[in-house]
């Protein structure tokens, strides 16, 4: 295939992507035309409906739905996309507005947008966050739950080599496999700032998921012996796993917080979240996170049964 | 690994939208294709110079794996049903283009001169005598595009779209088989009904095929 | 667009990006692995189960149905099912891409044994050669045009499709697309698209070479 050919194809591609999308805008709920409504700046409004974005692992798409639950509760009509990608697909998403609301954790959200930032205590990461942020979009006030990220090893390993903390792992360069999603290669809370702040080199990086089954599975299989899990994931006590400790703050603080597009964040939307967020805890998450991975429950489900439960929602 | 029947039974509304919204985004594919097709196929048809082109360069588009095509196609038009729909329009033109292009070459040369000597114009000739006689031809390309869409589409989950492909990366996810086996039994059910479907329309579309028989 | 161009080139010809584990030249062989194994093991199904079927031309309808049953199969729904009813290993994959590459060869081998003339079989037969020496001797080297097509479409499928072992777990190019996804790196993902289509178009011009290396005495 010559180059020539590949280029004809995507212009071909891009010709076409042009023509489309008045046609299929029809077809479907989606179009990101009719949600620029609202200027920059604070004054947004939520009357047409929120769309509501979540990353594809279990918790997030439960908060999706704690905060559709809350909304739905506060009379704004909201629609939830759930399970759409890692943050590096999901944040390119809220800026071209094709949602307009995301679940988002402090730490994360920061190293995400500025890999250099060094805020760690969340009131200085709060205000770390207001001015990486791209214009277009807010955090809104973070909340009392938190959720970390967590690297994790069987007790069999952590014996065998002697690790307690992440300090540890450098004793062991160029032996040991770290398994997390693919994304985490790239990311400072990964394999970056694992070499820059405490010198740890992997044997290999071993493609996987969110704290998903593949993670958990290689972990217990044999075929990781680091696994970056999160703080929230019942499995870690369940399967005795050794959290490694984070003596240099690699992994910072991450409470949970709204990220949301300006031209919807109106006093409506701030009242709602902020109520949940004030009322949900670390552990009451960590349990709702158990029900939909161990029980089968839908996020949905345990969404709107929680916000009952504690007078969010009727 | 058994079937939760009380899951099912409580998902009704939301596999009734699943099927809907799946099926919404393999027929807007096919069509669109088709209007694609129809217009390339006749110069292909015509121009051997760029038949050769044509026909190529679909069947390179298949060769490129869809969920690739999906993830490129995300700084045009985002994470939205546009992006699936050009997706997966783009894997019906290889079957729609080859099957129309020989649908148009399977009209004997003595029909269309019979219809030039009477005096039919060329746009006539091709609407009224050409095409319907290719249609069987055609028919069977758009069947075989729909039904491949209607399994491709399930791809587009990895962009949070994909219809009933929802239902497999959330099984995935929490290890539980119960939505992925509906979500594969709705996909075959689909395919099914929609090619049944087709071939009723080709039944009718096709009267003087019926007279024969 | 131009800069995409331009970095997908640096990519591709960047020495370090074809070294080690996660290399150009370990996923390509892991690509090619997943799809040859999977596309032989489709042609030790498919084929004799259509020249079956064609020889005797009984379970046409039931295995062309089928067939067009199998196209329909969701490979991503396969893998996962595969996958939760045996645990991780290469074997959802290698399902779902076998499955995905029968159809096409049985359908074609089929096509292949029924466009034989029946004539010619029928003439083979008067000369005294048993059913097995017609088969082998008449019908296949008839027939195999068609069922090289078979061979060729079944082939270019798995090859775009086994991508998705890169989904759960594995290697191959699809790595490069799905990391890219996670990563949002398009360089990668198109890098990673680029070299699965090349692979795709190389074993189909092997494919069709041989095709034309085993019929080069039926033009002569």
């Amino acid at each position: 295939m010559t180059s020539m050919n590949r280029r004809t194809l995507l212009g071909a591609l891009a010709g076409t992507a042009v023509a489309v999308p008045a046609l299929s805008a029809c077809s479907s709920g989606i179009t990101s035309l009719d949600s620029q409504g609202g200027g920059p700046g604070g004054g947004g409004s939520s009357k047409g409906g929120v769309t509501i974005g979540t990353a594809n692992f279990t918790e997030n798409q439960v908060l999706g739905y704690l905060y559709a639950a809350v909304l739905e509760q506060a009379g704004v009509k909201v629609k939830v996309r759930p399970n759409l990608g890692t943050r590096e697909i999901v944040i390119p998403a809220l800026r071209g507005g094709d949602i307009d609301l995301l679940p988002e954790y402090q730490g994360a959200l920061l190293n995400y947008l500025d890999p250099k930032a060094t805020a760690a205590e969340e009131g200085a990461m709060q205000n770390a966050l207001t001015l990486a942020l791209p214009g277009g979009l807010q955090v809104l006030p973070y909340g009392t739950a938190e959720d970390s990220d967590a690297f994790a090893v069987t007790r069999e390993t952590a014996r065998k080599y002697g690790l307690t903390s992440l300090a540890d792992l450098k004793k062991q360069n160029g032996k040991l496999v770290l398994g997390a999603a693919p994304e985490v290669k790239k990311r400072q809370v990964g394999v970056v700032g694992l070499k820059d702040v405490y010198g740890v080199e992997f044997k290999e990086f071993k493609s996987l998921d969110s704290d998903g089954p593949l993670v958990k599975g290689a972990l217990k299989k044999g075929d990781v012996d680091v696994a970056n899990l999160f703080t929230t994931d019942t499995d870690i006590e369940a399967n005795d796993w050794v959290v490694l400790t984070d003596p240099q703050n690699l992994i910072p603080s991450q409470h949970i917080v709204p990220l949301i597009a300006d031209r919807k964040a109106d006093d409506t939307v701030r009242k709602a979240l902020a109520r949940l967020g004030n009322v949900l805890t670390t552990a009451q998450l960590t349990e709702l996170n158990r029900q939909v991975d161990k029980d089968k429950k839908d996020p949905e489900d345990v969404a709107n049964t929680y916000a009952k439960q504690h007078g969010l929602a009727k | 690994m058994s079937v939760d029947w009380s899951w099912i039974s409580g998902h009704t509304d939301d596999l009734t939208s699943l099927t809907v919204s799946h099926l919404q985004a393999a027929l807007t594919a096919v069509l669109l294709g088709l209007l694609i097709s129809l217009p390339l196929a006749v110069v292909a048809h015509r121009i051997r110079a760029l038949r050769g082109f044509l026909l190529g360069l679909s069947n390179v588009l298949f060769t490129i794996p869809s969920i690739a095509i999906f993830v490129l196609l995300l700084p045009v038009s985002g994470l939205t049903r546009t992006t699936t729909v050009i997706g997966l329009t783009l894997y019906t033109l290889v079957v729609l283009l080859r099957n129309t292009v020989e649908g148009l070459d399977s009209v004997p040369a003595r029909t269309k001169e019979a219809a030039k000597a009477m005096g039919t114009r060329p746009l006539r000739t091709l609407l009224t005598v050409e095409l319907p006689l290719a249609l069987p031809v055609i028919m069977a390309g758009v069947r075989i595009a729909t039904v491949m869409s209607i399994s491709l589409v399930s791809v587009a989950t990895y962009i949070g779209d994909g219809g009933l492909g929802q239902l497999f990366t959330d099984g995935f996810q929490r290890n539980y088989p119960t939505p992925v086996i509906v979500g594969v039994v709705l996909t075959l059910l689909l395919a099914v009904v929609a090619d049944a479907l087709l071939v009723a329309v080709q039944y009718v579309l096709t009267p003087w095929k019926r007279r024969r028989a | 667009m131009y800069e995409l161009f331009k970095n997908l080139g640096d990519w591709l010809t960047s020495g370090t990006q074809w070294a080690g584990s996660d290399g150009i030249a370990h996923r390509l062989a892991e690509h090619l692995q997943y799809s040859l194994l999977a596309t032989l093991v489709a042609t030790a199904i498919g084929l004799p189960l259509g020249l079956l079927i064609g020889h005797t031309g009984k379970g046409a309808f039931l295995a062309i149905n089928l067939a067009s049953f199998g196209r329909a199969l969701p490979t991503v729904g396969l893998v996962v099912l595969v996958f939760l009813a045996g645990g991780l290993s290469m074997l959802p994959v290698y399902v779902a891409l076998v499955a995905l590459a029968v159809p096409a060869i049985v359908t074609n081998t089929y096509a292949g044994m029924t466009a034989v003339d029946p004539d010619v079989k029928d003439a083979a037969r008067g000369q005294g050669m048993r059913a097995h020496q017609v088969l082998f001797q008449v019908e296949l080297p008839l027939a195999l045009p068609l069922i090289m097509t078979g061979l060729r479409l079944a082939l270019i499928q798995v090859v775009a499709t086994a991508t998705i072992a890169a989904y759960v777990s594995f290697g191959g190019l699809g790595r490069y697309v799905f990391d890219g996804l996670a990563q949002r790196d398009l360089v990668q993902v198109l890098g990673g698209a680029v070299l699965v289509a090349a692979v795709a178009v190389a074993l189909d011009l092997a494919l069709s070479g041989l095709q034309r290396f085993l019929f080069r005495h039926r033009t002569a």
